[in-house]
């Protein structure tokens, strides 16, 4: 396993858009830190600051894009008999593609993580926006940053679960990524209009999209009034759809003819 | 197979087979590979070479049969006897990001590892280009490099499923030489191709498929006389002969070198030399000729139309 898991990572360490997409996460955490310090009536220090200064959707996105290919991308390259035929379980091929996309993610977590940081700290306009010690929505402000990076960590793995089962499927990532990107700006742009189905049909609350605010529910819990799940229920089923995803999308990798 | 008589099987192969949808790909296959020989499949296009390829390395499902390596039984399910196997099957993959030597220690084993990439490349001819990205590789150097990471951790069972496809005249013959060895050192091979000529310079044994079926299985010489044997009829009259055969109803094709006879039924021969004596005919000599691998291949697998894909 192992060995598997270390060829898969020499293969992200050797595509362009590995480094690419962590390279444009961190400039664009970078300028938007500087857009925050020189304009901090455009948007709140805090807030930027818990999203890690836009790294944190960023990265989302970057992931999006890494998961749509690692399967699909075998399939266009012809490498997947290659990939396949060795001594390995299918299974074992699969998992080794999860766990270097998690490491991948936790990767790309870290850097925005310290990057975020390392910006609030030696930008003295952000510096004196945000008080470290101080409180976030009726907490404090350390405990609602970590809350917003699990929350942010937990939505990113929804996500990435569905973009990962639509490329098994469809074996293109084109579509695999369009999926992803869909689905989530469905989640945010179009929230507005999901809290209003909710509210209308209570039974709408249990569809993938709405587990997609728990994010958001984490750092603001009275956000429960309209999703109408306690946040316990939307970290559960947020877990159950990512396995649930996961599981579907080995399901279809399993028996593939290649 | 009689020739393996003595030896081990390290791949067997019974009664497989292979629907895709409803159309059945496979009828029944059986064959066994010994322990150091070179076996050559062979068929028209669509017959299921690369089907059996396929199925021998669990890539697909396959409905009833066993496939056994090394007493190991293989299926999309099983894999671990699949750890001594190298394949190449249809067309090589390249991941437009490596270079030719990262392919190669991508998935080589650990053990021996520099020193079996430098010794295949080198057998290949392949180190002037190995450290540029395989993107920009031409089509004989893409196949080049699928043929070196089948070979290059030495396995016991190794699959080319038609190796030769673009290759130069001195990347076939190393590929012969490298095969050769291999086999040689107690390596087994199963090789599809469709240049019998060149499949005859390294393989042992050959399988016929045709339709799914395996129609022959044989030495390689023996495909050769498979369809009957030939003559060649040297006469003082060609013309003469020639009207004297029909009379007789036997047919001979001419040519500058003599009268062409194929041996259809077991008295031709003699039906022709007593009609050819009868009108007085002189025969100056008649030859056994060894018939060509492909005027035999293409008699065997003729019949329903050329494609076999079809039914
Ligand atoms: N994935 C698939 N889905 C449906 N039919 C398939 C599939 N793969 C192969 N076939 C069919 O199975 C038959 C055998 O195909 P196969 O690729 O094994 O032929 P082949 O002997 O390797 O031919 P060639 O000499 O052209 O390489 C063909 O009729 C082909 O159409
Ligand atoms: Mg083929």
């Amino acid at each position: 396993m192992k060995t598997l898991i270390g060829q898969e990572l020499y293969k992200l360490a050797h595509r362009k858009g590995t480094w690419v997409g962590l390279g444009v996460v961190v400039l664009f955490q970078i300028a938007w830190a500087l857009v925050v310090a020189k304009a901090a009536e455009l948007m709140s220090v805090p807030d930027s600051m818990i999203g890690n200064y836009g790294g944190n959707s960023l990265l989302i996105f970057v992931m999006i894009a890494s998961t749509a290919g690692i399967i699909s991308s075998e399939f266009q390259y012809g490498t997947i008999k290659q990939l396949l035929y060795r001594q390995y379980y299918r299974s074992q091929v699969f998992v080794s593609k999860v766990c270097a996309l998690l490491i991948q993610a936790l990767v790309l977590k870290a850097v925005a993580i310290v990057v975020g940081f390392g910006m609030t700290l030696v930008t003295p306009a952000l510096n004196a926006k945000v008080d470290l010690m101080g409180t976030y929505e009726k907490q404090p402000f350390m405990n609602a940053y970590w809350l917003a990076q699990a929350g942010n960590l937990l939505t990113m793995l929804l996500i990435l679960s569905f973009v990962l089962l639509v490329s098994t499927i469809l074996k293109t990532n084109a579509a695999a990524i369009a999926a992803g990107f869909i689905g989530y700006l469905v989640a945010y742009v179009a929230s507005v209009t999901l809290l209003a189905a909710i509210a209308q049909w209570h039974w709408v609350k249990w569809n993938p999209l709405t587990f997609m605010l728990t994010e958001t529910q984490i750092l603001s819990p009275s956000y429960a009034k309209a999703t109408l799940l306690s946040t316990p229920q939307m970290l559960t089923g947020s877990v159950v759809y990512t396995l649930l995803f996961g599981v579907l999308a080995y399901l279809s990798f399993r028996r593939r003819s290649v | 197979m009689k020739e393996e008589v003595g030896t081990t099987a390290i791949l067997t192969v019974q009664d497989l087979n292979k629907s895709f949808g409803g159309h059945q790909v496979l009828h029944g296959v059986d064959f066994a590979l010994g322990e150091g020989h070179v076996v050559g499949l062979v068929g028209p296009n669509g017959a299921g070479k690369s089907t059996i390829m396929k199925a021998v390395l669990g890539l697909i499902p396959t409905d009833g049969g066993t496939i056994t390596i090394g007493d190991k039984p293989v299926s999309i399910t099983s894999h671990q006897a699949l750890k001594d196997v190298g394949a190449l099957i249809e067309y090589p993959g390249i991941y437009p990001f490596l270079t030719g030597r990262q392919h190669l220690e991508l998935y080589a084993a650990r053990h021996h590892r520099a020193q079996n990439i430098t010794s295949i490349v080198e057998a290949l001819g392949m180190t002037k280009y190995i450290n540029v990205s395989a993107k920009s590789y031409s089509l004989g150097m893409k196949q080049k490099l699928g043929i070196a990471q089948a070979l290059v951790d030495h396995p016991k069972l190794v699959i080319l499923d038609e190796p030769m496809n673009g290759l130069d005249p001195q990347a076939v013959k190393d590929l012969r030489d490298i095969i050769r060895k291999r086999a040689a050192d107690g390596t087994s091979f199963l090789i599809s191709s469709h240049i019998l000529s060149e499949l005859e310079k390294v393989a042992d044994d050959v399988l016929v498929l045709n339709h799914g079926h395996i129609v022959q299985e044989s030495s390689m010489a023996a495909l050769a006389d498979a369809g009957g044997a030939v003559y060649r009829i040297a006469t003082a009259d060609d013309e003469a002969a020639v009207a004297a055969l029909a009379v007789a109803d036997v047919t001979v094709s001419r040519t500058p070198a003599g009268l062409i006879l194929r041996e259809t039924g077991p008295d031709v021969l003699n039906t022709a030399l007593a009609a050819l004596v009868g009108r007085s005919i002189q025969i100056r000599s008649i030859e056994h000729v060894h018939r060509d691998l492909e005027t035999s291949f293409l008699d065997m697998v003729a019949g329903d139309g050329k494609e076999a894909s079809h039914k």
